[in-house]
């Protein structure tokens, strides 16, 4: 694989100065050496790549204007050479050219002619750090696997790179945040860095410091030197915050059902514009052409894009036959599916792709909406976990037990660790008795010296925890995971959903609430249950009923003639809410399908996403993130859960098979 | 009881009516009559012809279905702002459950026949009236398709 022309190998590179009058002498000394030099023109108001005789050629004088979707050249005050950024044409086009004849066939003898590479030397003058960048995509793409493209490669081999750092930016510009610029690093022949009166020139190779010597050049002043690194600087500066591109490709391959795709195929004309002006896309087509006898013909390699109508299409159908399709295909493939293949982003944040656009669509924007940024998970760890590693318990007695349904059971135990009285709700411990696995038990209450479990007896371990008898003795591991954000509700409304047992894990909480209620807005516990015998905790419910400190609303899915109470399900309790819903702070828990049908009855009365928090339940085996079982969409449900807000879960929440 | 403004005042404080637009409510509140119900009182009866529509002003009702190795089971309440009875607003349709009063209750009634009379002849009530009772029952179908998931079910 041929690799960038290597940089110089003394370190630091010297550097000179080459006055702004003389950088025909570096033209020309290129020149010299048989190379063709190709550099950025102006024509048709645009900045393009084309052959050029002398240094007044260049766009002296002349800079660019650009956003999304619109691009204008406009006068300089100044006679800069390079105050411009990056045009419609990229080196691209010269190494991997838009039309190229890879064979031609001649009837008579049957035979098929494969072209040989022609690659006269060829400089390249202008080269910007992103530019860079994507000649280095460009490489592993022909030339980084078994199956190579030789012409690429000769092309590519021939090319002499005069490279030019950026001393400003456009509003299109996003190097920074694909962290391929402003500064050049590696890559070039020649590096230039224009500062008042001229440049700063080094060399990155051999055959660079061969035509460096053969200038008329000095050694640069301090301040010289100094203006250099300030004028790239100062671009870094202009580009402002980098957007958050970090784990991209992940957060897109998560979002490939998202709305957003439709939108945006809705406004793309799929002109492909896109793919032709940037500078990685090496997505083509083969033509055959034949002359009218058709005694000759020649394959023709022409570029294409993924935006065309048939680019997918086979006999027996179009993978790709929607433009919301075609457009998630560009996108995904370029800042997610390339890293796969080659190992790299596919973007450089050169924005061409963005001020060429006529439709206005800018990527950055897209992917915000699309994948934007995942919310770190904040482990707040209350206390420390007692008895962490799996095999390990801490012993708690069983101090007394309760019947709270057929089949519900509340456990309270005592003589315990202190570190389990000091847990918050929302936590979890970890319960075993010896020839029993260790399950998963949320801690329903905390007390000064006994905390409560209630259980449903669902399998083996369950059902013999709730046929204790008091005095018996219980392992234990915890307090895990995470814990409800009681502070993100303070000054709020504070709403409490419960479905069924998920009442258990909510039950600290609404205690929490009660004893606190004057740091919040107003209270209120929605809950529903199966009927009115299968609800849990009914002497806390009475008291919290006759409290003033919260409003309870409760209903069943079914009560016979004897029950006066609401009968359907919670979601119909929401009409009670008449409160400004942006004041919400929602604590959810149920069986997942009931857990979405509230969040989204909350979401539709105007409770913002990141204010709704839920308690997700995963098969746990160890509770510390080690079995592997908990996994849900790339998080531990034992250790990043089981409390998550909503909008950490996104997508992922309620989604089939994750 | 009957005053008119009065009624108005309860319709607008009903979830159903609060959004119909004034001159709708003007015509229901002509077209109806505001009825007291006792605790345990049976309104309607499962099967019987649907006579009557009616918006619950206070109190709660009970939709009741009648399963024979059961008895009795409430299907469903109607809180304050909901509709009961909406079969009345389709001609020759029976009641689909019966309808109970849990505790003392005000409803405002309106009468089958008039009722349809007044949509047919009313199109701006129509327009007005339909697709806020076409929302109401889909509301309940939502509720009562998560109930036939029983989710609590162990």
């Amino acid at each position: 694989m041929i690799t960038s022309p290597a940089p110089s190998q003394t370190a630091p590179a010297r550097q000179w100065f080459l006055a702004r009058q003389d950088l025909d002498e570096l033209i020309q000394a290129i020149r010299a050496t048989g190379r063709r030099v190709i550099g950025p023109t102006i024509r048709e108001s645009a900045i393009v790549y084309d052959e050029i005789q002398t240094a007044a050629d260049l766009p002296a004088g002349w800079r660019d204007e650009q956003s999304a979707g619109r691009y204008r050249l406009e006068r300089r005050s100044d006679d800069q050479v390079f105050g411009y950024t990056v045009g419609p044409t990229s080196w691209k086009r010269f190494t991997f050219p838009p039309n190229l004849t890879i064979a031609t066939a001649h009837r008579t003898s049957f035979g098929f002619e494969q072209q040989v590479a022609e690659a006269p030397p060829v400089a390249f003058l202008g080269v910007r750090a992103c530019e860079i960048a994507a000649l280095a995509i460009q490489d592993r793409v022909f030339l980084g696997s078994q199956f190579t493209d030789e012409d690429y490669r000769a092309r590519r081999a021939a090319a002499f790179i005069v490279a030019v750092q950026c001393t400003t930016s456009s509003s299109t510009c996003f190097c920074t945040s694909m962290g391929t610029g402003p500064e050049v690093r590696d890559g070039y022949d020649i590096m230039l860095t224009e500062i008042e009166d001229g440049f700063v020139i080094q060399a990155g190779s051999p055959g660079g410091a061969a035509i460096v010597a053969k200038l008329p050049t000095r050694r640069p002043s301090h301040a010289e030197a100094g203006a250099a690194v300030d004028n790239v600087e100062s671009v870094r500066t202009q580009m402002g915050e980098p957007l958050p591109m970090a784990g991209i490709g992940e957060r897109l391959k998560l979002q490939l059902d998202h709305p957003r795709w439709i939108q945006v195929a809705d406004r793309c004309v799929e002109c492909g514009n896109c793919t032709m002006a940037c500078p990685t896309c090496f997505c083509t087509s083969v033509v055959e052409r034949s002359d009218l006898d058709g005694k000759t013909s020649s394959t023709e390699r022409q570029w294409d894009s993924c935006f065309d109508v048939a680019f997918a299409k086979v006999a027996g159908g179009d993978f790709r036959a929607r433009p919301r399709d075609r457009y998630r295909q560009w996108l995904t493939h370029k800042f997610s599916t390339w890293w796969d293949q080659f190992e790299s982003s596919g973007c450089v944040g050169c924005g061409r792709c963005i001020a060429w656009c006529p439709v206005r669509i800018d990527v950055r924007e897209e992917l915000a909406a699309i994948a934007p940024p995942i919310p770190p998970v904040v482990h707040p760890v209350a206390v420390t976990p007692v008895a962490a590693s799996p095999g390990t318990y801490s012993v708690a007695r069983l101090g007394s037990v309760r019947a709270e349904t057929e089949d519900t059971t509340t456990l309270s135990l005592t003589d315990l660790d202190p570190a389990f009285l000091s847990g918050r709700p929302g936590q979890f411990v970890m319960v075993a008795l010896p020839a029993f696995p260790g399950v998963p038990i949320s801690i329903s209450r905390f007390r000064a010296d006994h905390i409560d479990l209630t259980i449903r007896a669902v399998g083996p371990t369950s059902t013999a925890l709730v046929n204790l008898h008091p005095g018996a003795k219980v392992g234990l591991r915890g307090p895990l995971g995470t814990f409800w954000p009681i502070e993100e509700a303070y000054g709020r409304h504070a709403v409490v959903v419960a479905g069924g047992v998920g009442l258990s894990p909510l039950h600290g909480l609404v205690d929490a609430l009660v004893a606190n209620h004057e740091r919040f807005e107003s209270v209120s516990l929605f809950y529903g249950s199966r009927t009115p015998e299968d609800q849990l905790f009914r002497d806390d419910l009475a008291a919290w009923s006759a409290s003033k400190a919260i409003d309870v609303a409760v209903t069943v899915d079914r009560a016979g003639p004897e029950w006066k109470g609401r009968v359907g399900v919670v979601t119909t309790l929401f009409d009670m809410i008449s409160w400004d819903c942006s004041k919400v702070t929602a604590f959810v828990v149920g069986p997942e399908r009931m857990m979405q049908s509230s969040v989204q009855g909350l979401i539709s009365k105007g409770v913002p996403a990141d204010r709704i928090c839920v308690s997700m339940e995963r098969h746990m085996e160890c509770g510390i993130g080690l079995c592997g079982h908990c996994q849900m969409a790339g998080r531990f449900v034992c250790k990043d859960g089981p409390v998550f807000r909503l909008d950490e879960l996104g997508d992922m929440f309620n989604r089939e098979g994750i | 009881m009957d005053d008119y403004a009065a009624v108005l005042a309860m319709l607008n404080h009903t979830w159903f009516g609060a959004e119909l637009s004034p001159e709708t409510q003007e015509r229901l509140a002509k077209l109806g009559e505001v009825q007291d119900f006792e605790a345990d009182e049976v309104i309607l009866h499962e099967g019987d012809d649907a006579k009557e529509m009616g918006i619950l002003i206070s109190g709660r009702l009970a939709l009741r279905t009648l399963v024979p190795e059961r008895g009795p089971v409430t299907i469903l309440s109607v809180e304050q702002g909901d509709i009961f009875g909406w079969s009345a607003v389709l001609a020759d349709t029976q009641a689909q459950s019966t309808v109970v009063a849990t505790q003392p209750s005000r409803a405002l009634v309106i009468e089958g026949t008039k009722l349809r009379a007044a949509l047919k002849e009313d199109h701006a009530l129509a327009a007005s009236l339909y697709p806020r009772v076409l929302k109401a029952v889909a509301r309940r179908l939502r509720a009562t398709r998560l109930q036939l998931l029983d989710l609590f079910a162990r």
